[in-house]
């Protein structure tokens, strides 16, 4: 069999896959811009039009990127910790790796047994007598949001992590014994070394808050709804595809607005690392 | 000092909820609360005889077995001609075999939906097959052209240059030096499909279900302790794989970059 012809054998199952799945990215681009054959931006204009999906948009824009925030203001510390551990290191990598891994219907679930009425929390400040009445730890945009860091930070520490381990030790030992104080080797050696996988963190997390569904309806509820959870009930309440469709393409614009830059600027800050390495 | 503290916390918080579910799945009493009052195991009794939960339970595992081996196989394929033929336009490809990873999970579900409507598979296990193909091949590509790169080609010479024949080579030679990369893929897939919930919750139909599609909407619609202990069982799922998974490969693999 010449070559190409098995080249060809290799890839065509992924392929088949992949091609399915672009296929279909553009039939939803597609069926979002028409109506009975024509082509039709009536679904845009809808949602643009109505103050609730404008408010919606915002809330899912503040959502993913605080909890993208928070995600990393705790991730870089934790991946830090792990990498210059010098005990077990592989406990504290399950740690990690285990809840990543766990279903997040049953993480989000978790996190409405410890934050519900009758929960963890609650029943321990009831007993206290501290307050009379259970607090309202979920249904609002606490419960939502502290679930989605919970769910993602693993994305975000193992992203750094994978950097931080490649970066020596002795690099940043040297920047200190040179006279560099902790917040200037962090800011002149750590930092700059790893951005990339602080940008793979940042656009992982930000993709799966922005399009996340099942934590925002476990502890948000079905009132304060987001692109996902409102995508969600369209489909699955209102059977209108054309408007889950339009809805989608508005996430996936959303979504791939702040990811391409990012990936951009990654590959450019990876050439410039690798040339760097051979100077 | 503050890194450490911070560090800490994470650690002890990130399983926290995981352990809570399953100590709550041992409560005696009939609706959800924590600390449990009783301990008993009236719910594991109601999810095991339960037929429908025992044959969601069937659905998620069947799929998520076929899933991750279709999953495994496509990845080697594409792995074998990218790393091994050094096929033009490879890193090309490389990129939108991960595509599924950079698109938002809400908008991948209503892509399957219309996918799968135009197929005629919308609801259907087939359809559950093919979806969940989809989002795996991200996750089985990596471990695999890991181990094919790390694998040395002089090998394969070596052993075709003594006269081996092409499949005896590749039976005795290349794949078992691929072996690790397959495993993990082929773990990591199942358990990414095992869990799966966002998309899937999308392609699900009446005549097919999957477990934490399931439990998602009896979380919605109830809150019996009988989703703590199903969800229990799920916990069980992945501590089996991830307790294979550092066995043979070590949970370093996840931290390394290739």
């Amino acid at each position: 069999m010449p070559k190409p012809l098995r080249t060809a054998l290799l890839l065509a199952p992924s392929a088949i896959l992949m091609g399915v799945f672009l296929i279909g990215l553009v039939r939803l681009v597609s069926s979002s811009l028409m109506i009975d054959g024509q082509f039709d931006i009536t679904h845009y204009v809808d949602i643009l039009n109505r103050p609730d999906y404008v408010q919606m948009l915002g809330r899912t824009l503040r959502t993913a990127a605080l909890t993208t925030l928070f995600s990393l203001l705790i991730g870089f510390p934790t991946a830090y910790y792990v990498a210059r551990y010098k005990g077990n290191r592989n406990f504290l990598l399950l740690l990690i790796i285990f809840p990543w891994l766990v279903s997040i219907v049953v993480r989000s679930y978790g996190w409405m047994v410890i934050l519900g009425p009758r929960g963890l929390i609650n029943s321990f400040i009831t007993w206290t007598g501290l307050v009379e009445r259970p607090l309202r730890l979920m249904y609002n945009d606490f419960g939502v949001i502290l679930g989605l860091v919970h769910v993602l930070c693993p994305f975000m520490i193992i992203a750094i992590l994978s950097v931080l381990m490649q970066i020596p030790r002795s690099l940043e030992e040297a920047s200190m014994s040179l006279g560099g104080r902790p917040a200037y080797s962090f800011r002149t050696v750590l930092l700059p070394l790893s951005l990339p996988g602080i940008l793979t963190g940042i656009t992982l997390v930000y993709l799966m808050a922005t399009g996340a569904i099942v934590t925002p309806l476990l502890l948000g509820g079905l009132r304060n709804t987001m692109l996902g959870t409102e995508i969600f009930q369209e489909v699955m309440h209102f059977f209108n595809y054309p408007k889950a469709a339009a809805l989608a393409t508005v996430l996936l614009v959303t979504a791939l607005v702040v990811v391409i830059p990012i990936q951009i600027f990654e590959r450019w800050l990876a050439r410039r690392l690798r040339e760097g390495e051979s100077h | 000092m503050i890194t450490r503290l911070i560090a800490l916390s994470v650690l002890l918080i990130l399983p926290l909820p995981i352990v809570i579910v399953v100590l709550s799945s041992f409560t005696s009493a009939g609706y959800l609360s924590f600390p449990i009052h009783g301990v008993s195991l009236r719910w594991y009794g109601e999810f095991l005889g339960s037929a429908d939960w025992l044959r969601v339970l069937g659905v998620s595992a069947v799929l998520a077995l076929i899933g991750a081996f279709v999953s495994t196989a496509a990845s080697f394929g594409a792995a074998w001609a990218v790393v091994r033929h050094r096929m033009r336009f490879g890193a090309t490809y490389e990129t939108i075999l991960l595509t599924p990873l950079i698109f938002p999970h809400a908008a991948i579900g209503v892509i399957m939906i219309v996918t799968l409507s135009s197929l005629g598979w919308l609801g259907t296990f087939t359809g559950l097959v093919l979806v969940h193909c989809i989002l795996t091949i991200p996750y089985a590509y990596r471990p695999i052209v890991a181990a094919l790169r790390k694998s040395d080609p002089a090998l394969e010479e070596a052993a075709a240059s003594l006269g081996a024949r092409p499949w005896r080579t590749f039976w005795t030679v290349s794949l078992p030096a691929a072996r690790p990369g397959l495993v993990t893929s082929f773990l990591f897939s199942f358990i990414i499909s095992f869990d799966e919930v966002t998309v899937t919750l999308f392609v699900v139909g009446p005549h097919v279900m999957t477990l934490p599609v399931q439990v998602f909407s009896e979380v919605l619609e109830s809150a019996s302790p009988v989703i703590a202990a199903v969800s229990a069982t799920l916990v069980l799922f992945t501590t089996a794989i991830v307790f294979v998974l550092d066995r043979f490969i070590g949970l370093q693999f996840f931290v390394e970059r290739d």
